[in-house]
């Protein structure tokens, strides 16, 4: 095995892996914001909201990624006539995709911390929103870390797929040199390397934020 | 926006759209098998003491589960040409491998709630170390981590649409058949997402009442 496939192509590569980064910080911010609105929707006062929340975050959770990509690739295009690229098509399936499992994540972050908590804020003199925003969520953010930090480390992964519509980021750019180099081994080797330590590093840090904020038991 | 809906196209791609399915089927109870006796054997090694074992399920779980599963099947499917394996098998080895890292992880979890006096007395009562996992550990373990199984099941259903990527024809694939012939995208893929619900939906209330029928509280048993 020897990369020099690898070499020649790595300005080309470097792009790939850029947009790959870009997609996921996007990605990751924009799926962390609307996935925590969801997750409040879904512990709303109001019933229909709840419940419109809960019936979005289950066809999600029952879909695969793949499936969502092509829906706002090519099924809703069809639909309203209006094509939009490969790049943000992804973006917005990913956001669409994780806001779910996030929502879900912080429904149990949001159970974690114990009732006479809620019950002592109300009899201090809080308001409903202000013992969530000032007692609740604190906590229950603190506690969802390891939990988002998955999340974060799937969505990075899950850019691949948007090779599969067309983008060229990292996937997407290792099928395009190999289609010229044939040198199938050296780049899915780089590849999956590359993948591994973005992956690994970003776990790191979810480790280490999760020491940095735990809450005492 | 008028659009002239024509559900009546997925009825007329129905032979197709079972063929898709049972193919997702297959896929996915194979894969379930592979990535659970992988999962059985790395998360038994990961939770025991001999050192060796347990740094070789740490490095095959960190380098299987950092990886994309699309570069997983990649590498079986045009990393491995020289084996000329069916797309559909390299479908159920990137899977097998990709999910039982997670299998393994969750494996390991349930050993290591499991009493150590459970294991110490069944050695002592004369059972060997790999009859003590079998009869002693497993049962134990797995039934108090069903719930994640579970999740990992419908999880692995989901994840096999990336066969498609490499021509496996299942039912993400058959949808993009579909749009090709008829150009309509949008009743193919609405289509093949509502049968991905009832599949997971399926899948998941299965693999919990499975588990909780077969791997019922051992302690119960006695």
């Amino acid at each position: 095995m020897d990369f020099s496939a690898v070499a020649r192509n790595l300005p080309y590569l470097a792009e790939g892996l850029l947009l790959t980064l870009e997609m996921a910080t996007i990605s990751i911010l924009g799926g962390a914001l609307v996935g925590l609105l969801l997750g409040l929707a879904r512990a709303w006062r109001v019933a229909v909201v709840r419940q419109v929340a809960a019936l979005y975050i289950e066809l999600i959770r029952g879909t695969p990624l793949l499936v969502v990509l092509l829906v706002v690739y090519l099924a809703v295009p069809a639909l309203t006539g209006e094509r939009i690229g490969p790049v943000p098509s992804a973006v917005i399936g990913f956001i669409a995709f994780i806001a779910a499992y996030i929502a879900e994540d912080l429904r149990s972050g949001l159970a974690s911390v114990p009732e006479g908590q809620i019950e002592a804020g109300l009899a201090s003199g809080l308001s409903a929103a202000q013992v969530m925003r000032f007692v609740v969520l604190p906590q229950a953010l603190r506690r969802m870390i390891p939990a988002l930090f998955n999340q974060f480390v799937r969505l990075l992964k899950f850019t691949s797929v948007a090779s599969v519509i067309g983008a060229t980021e990292l996937t997407g750019a290792v099928l395009a040199v190999n289609a010229r180099e044939v040198k199938p081994l050296d780049l899915l080797a780089f590849l999956a390397l590359a993948y591994f330590v973005a992956c690994y590093a970003l776990s790191l840090l979810g480790r280490w934020l999760d020491r940095r904020f735990a809450i005492a038991a | 926006m008028s659009y002239a809906f024509d559900w009546g196209v997925l009825w007329r791609y129905r032979e197709a759209l079972l063929s898709g399915l049972g193919l997702t089927l297959a896929l996915s109870l194979l894969s379930l098998a592979g990535a659970m006796a992988v999962g059985l054997v790395a998360g038994a090694a990961g939770a025991g003491e001999r050192r060796l074992p347990r740094l070789a399920a740490a490095a095959y779980v960190e380098l299987a589960r950092n990886v994309p599963l699309l570069v997983h099947m990649y590498f079986w499917y045009f990393g491995l040409t020289a084996l000329r394996l069916p797309a559909f098998w390299c479908g159920v080895l990137g899977l097998s491998l990709y999910s039982g890292a997670y299998v393994a992880e969750v494996v390991r979890a349930g050993i290591q709630s499991v009493p150590a006096g459970q294991r110490a007395a069944a050695l002592a009562s004369g059972l060997s170390p790999w009859q003590a996992l079998r009869h002693v550990i497993y049962p134990q373990a797995l039934h108090i981590v069903t719930p994640s199984l579970a999740g990992l099941f419908s999880q692995l259903v989901k994840d096999s649409s990336l066969a498609s990527v490499i021509s496996v024809g299942e039912l993400t694939f058959v949808a993009g058949e579909i749009e090709g012939d008829t150009f309509r995208a949008f009743e193919a893929y609405i289509g093949v997402t509502v049968l991905y619900l009832m599949v997971v939906t399926a899948v998941s209330h299965l693999a919990l009442r499975g588990f909780r029928g077969g791997m019922a509280d051992p302690a119960m048993r006695y």
